[in-house]
């Protein structure tokens, strides 16, 4: 440890407090507060078991909802993100593009939830237009920053024979960042299940719009049936897309079979 | 001694280079003033200690790079990715830089196809919709390979060896007549290097193909090269012409022979 560095470290727990200060937020409070918690808690445990057949209706409502978000937006994003990568364009060509991926990263799903729910009315056609904003917004990002790291060795071999640009794209740029978009498509798909729980809450279709009324009515025990089907479901996903992972991207990384323990 | 006899094919040049400046900034120049030229259907070998400004004489020759001064013509055109007729016969220089630069996610025959993209139209090629006869052609050139039989292994899967093997499909399949290969028996052992530059040579025959090849392991370079020359710090201080175990041609630039065999002594010995 340098001074520099201890002096750098105090300066951040002096921000620290400052801002917690700042925005009122004591430990204190957060203490005091826990009975509460116990209660809410104590009220979930109330679970009515008729509800979990609504509840699975819902989360198959809110997986297709992400499914169509997630594919669609990839496939809208790809196109984009090949315009928006530096090593294939021109500056003309992807600093407009950027600038208009950055505008749409600027709202979060939700706000782009209520300007679709004015648009095509409650529902959960406003959450994939949503869930498809956003995806396109983030997978662009991400997928052209993994087409500027692709190794320039198989680019300049391919480009050294003479061909068009377009069989640069298709032949060494899309093959060489696949298993990034898949890794990026199959973490884009487990986001969209559980953001699509939160666009309920502006009536954008999906579980979510369940669980926030539960909570308005004090309901807890049948907000959690909810919350435990949407937990269920992640958990699934996430040993599913595990499952792909595996058997796709780390293979093609590294060459072999990983064991994990 | 399976090289190609010099004498027996046409001594037209294919590679001639003039007083050759490169750098990457204006400051140091990575090549000071290299001439060569290169007669058709010879085998060419590049040797010189990594940093020499070997990779960047080959990347010269296929309009990878350009030269800061000097000229540069290969059959007659100077190489530069914007000059059309250039740009016209980059299909015909295959290249092979030296990590393969191959598409690891794809299978052997994909990426040896990929040397017949020139030749394929842009609907064909957006679909990978690839004429019958030129993946008759990609099967032949990877039984000419020794690769018979693992056409639709992924590159990721297969040895070092087998990689290299790739790469040179693939060149093969652009029907060169320039081959540029970046230090492709490098990290290999020696029956395998042997292989690899034997299929090489036996191409060129065939093909009437010119190899321009850089090499670190001065003995295999005498033992294939109808030419070597040795590239030290941007400079070429040595050219030999070779014919069988005889050397029938000696032009030193600032080193005497004795000094530059005690250079590569180290690869030289086993």
């Amino acid at each position: 440890m340098t001074p520099k560095n201890n002096l750098l470290i105090g300066i951040i727990i002096a921000l620290l407090v400052v801002a917690s200060y700042n925005i009122n937020a004591s430990p204190i409070d957060f203490v005091k507060g826990l009975p509460n918690l116990a209660i809410v808690v104590d009220e979930m445990t109330h679970v009515e078991p008729k509800l979990f057949v609504t509840a699975f209706w819902s989360i198959f409502e809110t997986i297709q909802m992400a499914f169509i978000g997630t594919v669609v937006g990839v496939a809208i994003s790809l196109p984009l993100s090949i315009c928006a990568a530096r090593n294939l364009n021109s500056k003309y060509v992807y600093v407009p593009v950027r600038a208009i991926l950055a505008a749409v990263r600027t709202f979060p799903s939700i706000l782009w939830a209520i300007l679709f729910v004015i648009m095509v009315g409650l529902g959960p056609f406003a959450g994939v237009l949503a869930i498809i904003m956003y995806t396109v917004g983030f997978i662009t990002k991400l997928q052209y920053e993994s087409i500027e790291t692709i190794d320039s060795d198989p680019m300049d071999a391919v480009k050294s024979i003479g061909v068009s640009k377009l069989q640069l794209i298709r032949y060494v740029v899309l093959p060489e960042s696949a298993p990034h978009l898949l890794s990026q498509m199959l973490y884009m798909f487990d986001y969209n299940v559980r953001q699509t729980s939160i666009l309920g809450l502006v009536g954008a279709g999906g579980i979510g719009f369940y669980i926030i009324n539960y909570i308005k009515f004090f309901e807890y025990g049948n907000a959690a049936v909810f919350m435990i089907v949407v937990l269920i479901t992640v958990l699934i996903i996430d040993w599913i897309s595990v499952k792909i992972r595996d058997k796709y991207i780390v293979k093609s990384q590294y060459g072999m079979n990983v064991k994990i323990k | 001694m399976s090289k190609p006899h010099v004498s027996l094919i046409s001594t037209k040049k294919i590679v001639q280079m003039n007083n050759v400046f490169t750098s990457y900034d204006s400051k140091n120049y990575i090549l000071k003033g290299i001439s060569l030229s290169i007669d058709r259907g010879t085998n060419y070998v590049v040797v010189g200690q990594s940093g020499s400004g070997k990779s960047t004489l080959l990347k010269l020759m296929n309009g990878m790079m350009t030269s800061s001064k000097g000229t540069i013509k290969i059959e007659y055109q100077t190489p530069n990715i914007h000059n059309k007729k250039f740009k016209s016969m980059m299909h015909k220089i295959g290249y092979i830089p030296q990590n393969l630069g191959l598409i690891k996610n794809n299978t052997v025959l994909e990426n040896t196809l990929i040397g017949a993209l020139p030749r394929l139209g842009k609907i064909q090629s957006l679909f990978k919709i690839f004429p019958e006869e030129e993946i008759l052609e990609a099967k032949k050139i990877l039984k000419q390979v020794g690769l018979e039989g693992k056409e639709s292994r992924k590159v990721y899967m297969l040895s070092g060896g087998e990689k290299r093997r790739v790469a040179i499909a693939r060149a093969f399949m652009q029907k060169p007549t320039l081959l540029l290969a970046d230090e492709i028996v490098s990290e290999l052992d020696h029956v395998t290097a042997r292989e690899i530059l034997d299929l090489i040579t036996n191409a060129q025959k065939t093909m009437n193909l010119t190899a321009v090849m850089v090499h670190h392991d001065m003995k295999l370079a005498l033992e294939y090269a109808n030419r070597v020359a040795v590239i030290k710090d941007g400079e070429k201080i040595l050219e030999i012409g070779v014919d069988g175990d005889e050397i029938i041609d000696f032009q030193t630039g600032n080193l005497t022979s004795k000094e530059i065999m005690e250079m590569y002594s180290d690869d030289t010995k086993k």
